[in-house]
């Protein structure tokens, strides 16, 4: 019965999923796709929830949902031009692009049935965030610093084009 | 953590980099106010003294052969790394020359060019050096945002700012699909580090599910080589980045997505059947795959240059067709093709660096990048005719030009393996280049001027450079044989793990 309800609501927050993702592509109102996305990104936290990867949902939440689609919406939204802009988008070459994303699609479907993954319970899920941190400063020392430099640069990238673009006009 | 500190050691070309990057930000902060001819000699001149003291260190560990991982197993400090950190230096170096006499960056502050070039040298280090798929993709990001970045540097440049929104639009898309593929890649295998993939392919037939998987990766290897059918941002990307930059990415990022293309298949994919040649694993037949993409790249590169008036738009065309030529070079399966990718590296380096700083010298007094804006040259300068022709005749692979022993490497290589009908469209290939190569010169010697011709002036700088970069074109084939030693390095490559 329990797994029964786990099922429901995976396949519940699946078609949540799916659903939103669609309309972020077809919606043709700006806003409403950013808002689309907000349900997307949740409902993907949850799928992390039901992997057991819970400091991975936290931050998807926090990150996605709190940080990125704010920025995203607040961009948009509080832009002084809003009444001039066209916040509409149109999908062009659409007989095209839905032949190669349902290609693809077939092909992933074929790929994860004939593929032997190799999945292994690993019982109850306990907290992730504590050997998550003993990774990132141990065998992953090297990457959490380059991701820095990453940052780094793109701050710096944004800073330079917000300020030419102010400066020279 | 002890072992973090250990490998710091063998870490110092990256870590001058570092640490000149962060003083070139401060160093552009502090002389925000100054005058901007002064603010921009030092800063050019802190670059300069960093890229060289990495240079000087990454030829020094040259010498030390042992191979090592360093990081927990995240980089492997081996030959081959070892020959491509003095390739990346060198690049940025001349880029570095090349901007201080571009005329398009004249009049623009640089601090933020000059520590996204520290930047991405550090980030084409880490790139060929990785052995982790998290690596792997973590350094390739890097160099994509920085170049990015420096594409769209003139930001009142229309062309400048298209250039690089194109180029963003299409990394996405093939940094998003190789992602793709290291993670289906990381489910079949259970593991991150390219010793272990190899170790779990080894013991399972995964087939065309795997093909699969390798096709998505190639699509973000060949976007950084800019191999077709990966390659429509290439001509855009070029013509429209200042002159400087669309140099370095002619050689840098491709040098480094070779890099990332032998670790990869020749590691990942691929156990060692004796005699120095490798077989692949898993059930999959990539070597096809690369040879596909070696003869596409190659013909649609040479044949679409034939049609070029745009100089840098040729030179794009034309750099995609050597990422064919090199392309075949990694269907050899052996050390040898190893060995042949990074020989025409090197040599490349100079011939495509010569050929970029002629366009930028000449663009200082014609102010075009038209073919037809170089009618009359020989007349009025000898010198940049003739070391144009220099780098012309080696990127066709003339002797006796540099250019003719790296084409002698790939098709020995080639020819070696048996695949003798790759090495047959490659020669095609070679015969369809000389025509647009050709056509350069004819227009530089033959054709006559219409209007003013002012003289071109040289300044020391100029002159240094061009001698910087035809000596290596000239010398070449004295260096015949000595370049056996990157064997010894390459060999090294599987000893690890």
């Amino acid at each position: 019965m329990e797994s029964m309800a786990s099922a429901a609501i995976f396949y519940g927050v699946a078609a949540l999923v799916l659903g939103s993702a669609l309309y972020v592509v077809v919606g043709k109102n700006l806003v409403h796709s950013a808002f689309a996305l907000v349900a997307a990104f949740f409902g993907v936290a949850v799928f992390y929830v039901y992997l057991g990867a819970d400091f991975l949902a936290g931050a998807q939440v926090l990150i996605y949902v709190g940080g990125i689609l704010t920025l995203l919406l607040f961009g948009v939204m509080l832009t002084n031009r809003i009444y001039n802009l066209n916040l509409r988008s149109g999908a062009i070459q659409v007989v095209p692009g839905a032949l190669s994303a349902g290609l693809v699609f077939a092909l992933l479907v074929w790929i994860i049935q004939s593929v032997d993954w190799g999945a292994m319970d690993v019982g109850d899920p306990g907290p992730t965030s504590e050997s998550i941190g003993r990774l990132l400063m141990g065998d992953y020392l090297l990457p959490f610093e380059i991701a820095s430099v990453l940052l780094l640069i793109a701050l710096m990238g944004a800073a330079m084009l917000v300020r030419r673009r102010g400066g020279s006009s | 953590m002890s072992d973090a500190l250990q490998s710091l050691s063998r870490f110092i070309p990256e870590l001058i980099l570092m640490g000149a990057l962060a003083v070139v930000i401060v160093a552009d902060l502090i002389t925000q106010r100054r005058p901007l001819k002064s603010s921009t000699d030092l800063l050019n001149g802190i670059t300069l003294v960093g890229l060289f003291a990495a240079l000087v260190t990454s030829w020094q560990a040259l010498g030390t052969v042992e191979a090592q991982s360093l990081f927990a197993s995240m980089l492997a400090d081996d030959g081959l790394l070892g020959v491509f950190r003095p390739i990346f230096c060198l690049t940025s170096i001349v880029v570095l020359l090349l901007g201080m006499r571009s005329k398009e960056l004249e009049g623009v502050r640089l601090g933020e060019m000059l520590a996204l070039l520290l930047t991405v040298t550090a980030a084409l280090m880490w790139m060929a050096g990785s052995v982790n798929l998290v690596m792997i993709y973590l350094s390739l990001e890097t160099v994509s945002v920085a170049s990015y970045l420096m594409v769209g540097y003139l930001s009142s440049d229309r062309l400048s700012n298209e250039a690089s929104l194109k180029y963003i639009l299409f990394g996405a898309v093939s940094t998003g699909a190789m992602l793709f593929g290291l993670s289906l890649l990381y489910g079949m295998t259970g593991t991150l580090d390219l010793y272990g993939v190899r170790a779990a392919l080894a013991e399972g037939a995964f087939g065309p599910g795997l093909l699969f998987v390798l096709i998505l990766i190639a699509a973000g290897i060949g976007f950084k080589i800019a191999a077709a059918p990966f390659h429509f941002w290439c001509p855009d990307v070029y013509t429209g980045a200042p002159t400087p930059v669309t140099a370095f990415l002619s050689v840098g990022p491709k040098a480094a997505g070779f890099a990332v293309l032998i670790r990869f298949f020749y590691l990942g994919m691929a156990e060692p059947a004796g005699g120095g040649a490798l077989a692949p694993v898993g059930g999959a037949d990539w070597q096809m795959l690369l040879m596909m993409l070696a003869v596409i790249t190659m013909t649609l590169g040479n044949v679409a240059a034939l049609l070029q008036t745009n100089v840098k738009r040729l030179l794009a065309y034309s750099s995609i067709a050597h990422a064919g030529t090199m392309l075949m070079a990694a269907c050899v399966l052996s050390v040898e093709g190893v060995q042949a990718i990074a020989a025409y590296l090197a040599i490349y380096l100079f011939m495509n660096l010569g050929a970029f700083a002629v366009v930028i010298l000449a663009h200082r007094v014609t102010g075009s990048f038209e073919i037809d804006s170089y009618a009359g040259f020989w007349k009025r300068s000898p010198l940049l005719t003739v070391a144009m022709g220099i780098f012309l005749f080696s990127l066709m692979g003339i002797p006796p030009f540099a250019g003719f022993l790296a084409k002698w490497y790939v098709f020995a290589a080639v020819i070696n393996a048996g695949l003798g009908w790759l090495a047959v469209i490659g020669v095609l290939n070679a015969a369809v280049a000389a025509f647009y190569y050709v056509k350069v010169l004819r227009v530089m010697v033959i054709d006559q001027e219409t209007g003013p011709t002012p003289a071109l002036a040289f300044s020391r700088l100029d002159l240094a450079l061009l001698v910087l970069l035809v000596v290596p074109n000239v010398l070449g084939l004295l260096f015949w044989g000595s370049l056996d030693r990157v064997t010894e390095y390459s060999q090294t490559l599987l000893e690890l793990g």
